[in-house]
């Protein structure tokens, strides 16, 4: 991000203490409550994750007993196939929604009637509560008494499962995500196709690039930083999953929905098992981190290419 | 040649867009008229147009706003002080914090300005169920389980990293010889944050605030956690209801109607930002 000069001419002024204490006071609130609230119980967490929770007499106990939570997990079929899950659905939705999130980007930037119109309409789904949208496409998904399959049955072609199937599952729950999430992409993509000089468009024209041309050796390379950014943030969210599939499927049939977030919360807080609760959802910040270094060893990557 | 190839990809961008429109706008549509059918007209399988495949009534909104009003309006009422107190303090601090990250020079230990805008806005990224089960025994010791309070904090914690991101974005545009003339004319830096710049960015605030809202309105895994009856808000409702009464979907649809009622309304009204680029994102 560019910035103007800091008030160093301000500070001369009025004397250089004066004005960090000042800096320091409007910072500290926000500092205090990441500290309290994000960084203190991520601590917390982890020492759970290497301990044992107890209340004794009321007063909470956290016992240290080492990797023994870790050995358990390793050998949990359970959690390997939570995080099979979430991979799954992660990588699929994510990569479905950039490429759609792309298409729509592209055709929104062209110039067209009712642009404002198609920009909010399109952004809408992001917006509403995941919880809500889970809910209107399990109606939608219903095996009697919903729409999909009534067109199926109009077309002539068997019904499906859509949240029965075992092998269908899944797949219904990626398709809310990429009806929700797409916007998303949109979004950033959008904000990046403006950001690119109409300049370098144009002499590609006039070179005689057709449309095609210029979108993939112009206009694709130079969106690079937004499709990365687009992807990286996404990405990062769909980890997180559990509101659409705890009113979609609650993670059945049998365990094939069940994402890491969903497992780390039945364990932690409907079994009251804290300590592997926290272990579970602690593996989730291992994932988040692996995603995150890939993310900047790719963005280096793309700036490098750039600079050539 | 060349004019009709642009007219068939003219014609193809609008196939497209309108086709997602339709993608968009129809779960939306089956939703809101759900909560306007008959019980029958849900159970004898698909009806999609009202007044044409069935007779819609109002009985079940008149029913969420009489009989069931005790019961159904309660969240209502907490998710509008929790997403409205904690968005206005987000709002708030986060600007606080972006004005001095843009206006003073920080160094804690090897960390900079920039470092410090990095750590704070990558909280975002902290999987919640992390924090979530610590917080949960945080909010058990100190009796904090189940209130406004509560929860109206966890969710500042959740919006700052993006309020402090956007209103950074927006404070570095603002030109610093306003300030600095209220500075000179003898005002406190308090008082030039407050007087000269917020009403400055007042719009860029607002919009921060309506999305802080939005988040903290739709966010569902912490309030599961840390609420079960008193300061249950709008989607624990849903979850709930949905649970209990399963079958029953006008009544679910018309909760779930006025759960996305707000965002779209806030979308709506913030379209000039978003088209714009509300989120600094790739800058």
């Amino acid at each position: 991000m560019t910035r103007g000069p800091y008030f160093v001419s301000m500070r001369r002024k009025r004397g250089g203490r004066v004005a960090q204490w000042q800096g320091r006071l409007f910072l500290t609130p926000t500092v205090a409550i990441l500290l309290l609230l994000t960084i203190f119980p991520f601590l917390f967490t982890l020492a759970m994750a290497f301990g044992k929770v107890s209340f004794e007499g009321g007063a909470l106990r956290v016992t240290l007993v080492g990797a023994r939570n870790w050995t358990r997990l390793i050998h949990d079929a359970r959690f390997w196939n939570a995080l099979v899950v979430t991979l799954k659905i992660v990588s699929l939705s994510v990569l479905c929604e950039y490429l759609l999130g792309l298409l729509l980007a592209v055709l929104l930037n062209r110039r067209i009637r009712g642009r404002t119109f198609f920009r909010v309409t399109f952004l809408l789904p992001m917006m509403l509560a995941p919880i809500a949208v889970g809910y209107m496409w399990r109606m939608m998904l219903n095996d009697t008494r919903g729409p999909f399959n009534d067109f199926l049955r109009h077309l002539g072609l068997g019904t499906v499962g859509w949240l029965s199937d075992p092998h269908v599952a899944l797949y219904s729950i990626v398709l809310t995500d990429i009806w929700q999430w797409t916007p998303f992409m949109i979004l950033i993509l959008l904000a990046g196709l403006q950001g690119i000089p109409k300049d370098y468009i144009e002499a590609a024209k006039v070179d005689g690039a057709s449309g095609w041309r210029i979108f993939l050796y112009v206009i694709f390379p130079l969106l690079a930083p937004a499709s990365i950014a687009a992807i990286f943030l996404r990405s990062v969210e769909a980890f997180k999953i559990i509101d659409i599939i705890y009113i979609m499927t609650g993670g059945g049939p049998g365990l094939v929905t069940e994402s890491l977030t969903l497992y780390g919360y039945s364990v932690g807080l409907r079994a009251f098992d804290l300590a592997y609760g926290a272990t579970i959802s602690f593996s989730l910040f291992f994932v988040v981190l692996a995603s995150s270094m890939l993310f900047f060893l790719l963005t280096r990557r793309a700036r490098q290419i750039s600079l050539e | 040649m060349r004019k009709m190839k642009k007219k068939i990809v003219d014609i193809v961008t609008y196939f497209v867009l309108i086709a997602w429109t339709v993608v968009v706008l129809f779960p939306i549509f089956w939703m809101v008229t759900t909560s306007f059918k008959e019980k029958l007209d849900v159970f004898l399988g698909p009806k999609y147009l009202p007044w044409v495949d069935f007779k819609p009534t109002t009985k079940w909104w008149v029913r969420i706003f009489t009989v069931e009003r005790r019961e159904l309006i309660t969240p209502f009422i907490n998710s509008l002080i929790v997403a409205g107190v904690s968005s206005f303090f987000a709002a708030l601090l986060g600007s606080m914090a972006a004005y001095a990250l843009t206006r003073y020079r920080f160094r804690f230990g090897p960390m900079k300005n920039d470092d410090i805008l990095l750590w704070i806005v990558s909280q975002r990224m902290m999987p919640p169920i992390i924090t979530a089960l610590a917080v949960f025994l945080m909010f058990r010791v100190t009796g904090l389980l189940d209130t406004h309070m509560g929860l109206i904090l966890v969710y500042i914690a959740f919006n700052l990293p993006l309020a402090v991101w956007i209103m950074a974005n927006f404070l570095s545009q603002i030109p610093r010889s306003i300030e600095e003339a209220a500075l000179v004319d003898g005002a406190s830096r308090a008082q030039a944050f407050f007087r000269v710049v917020i009403p400055l960015v007042l719009p860029s605030l607002s919009a921060t605030f309506l999305l802080c809202f939005v988040f903290a309105w739709n966010e569902f895994l912490f309030a599961l956690i840390l609420t079960y009856s008193k300061a249950q808000t709008m989607p624990i409702l849903i979850a709930m209801q949905h649970f209990q009464r399963g079958p029953q979907w006008w009544d679910i649809s018309a909760l779930s109607t006025l759960a996305v009622l707000f965002p779209i309304a806030i979308t709506i009204g913030l379209q000039r930002y978003f088209i714009k680029g509300l989120i600094p994102i790739g800058k």
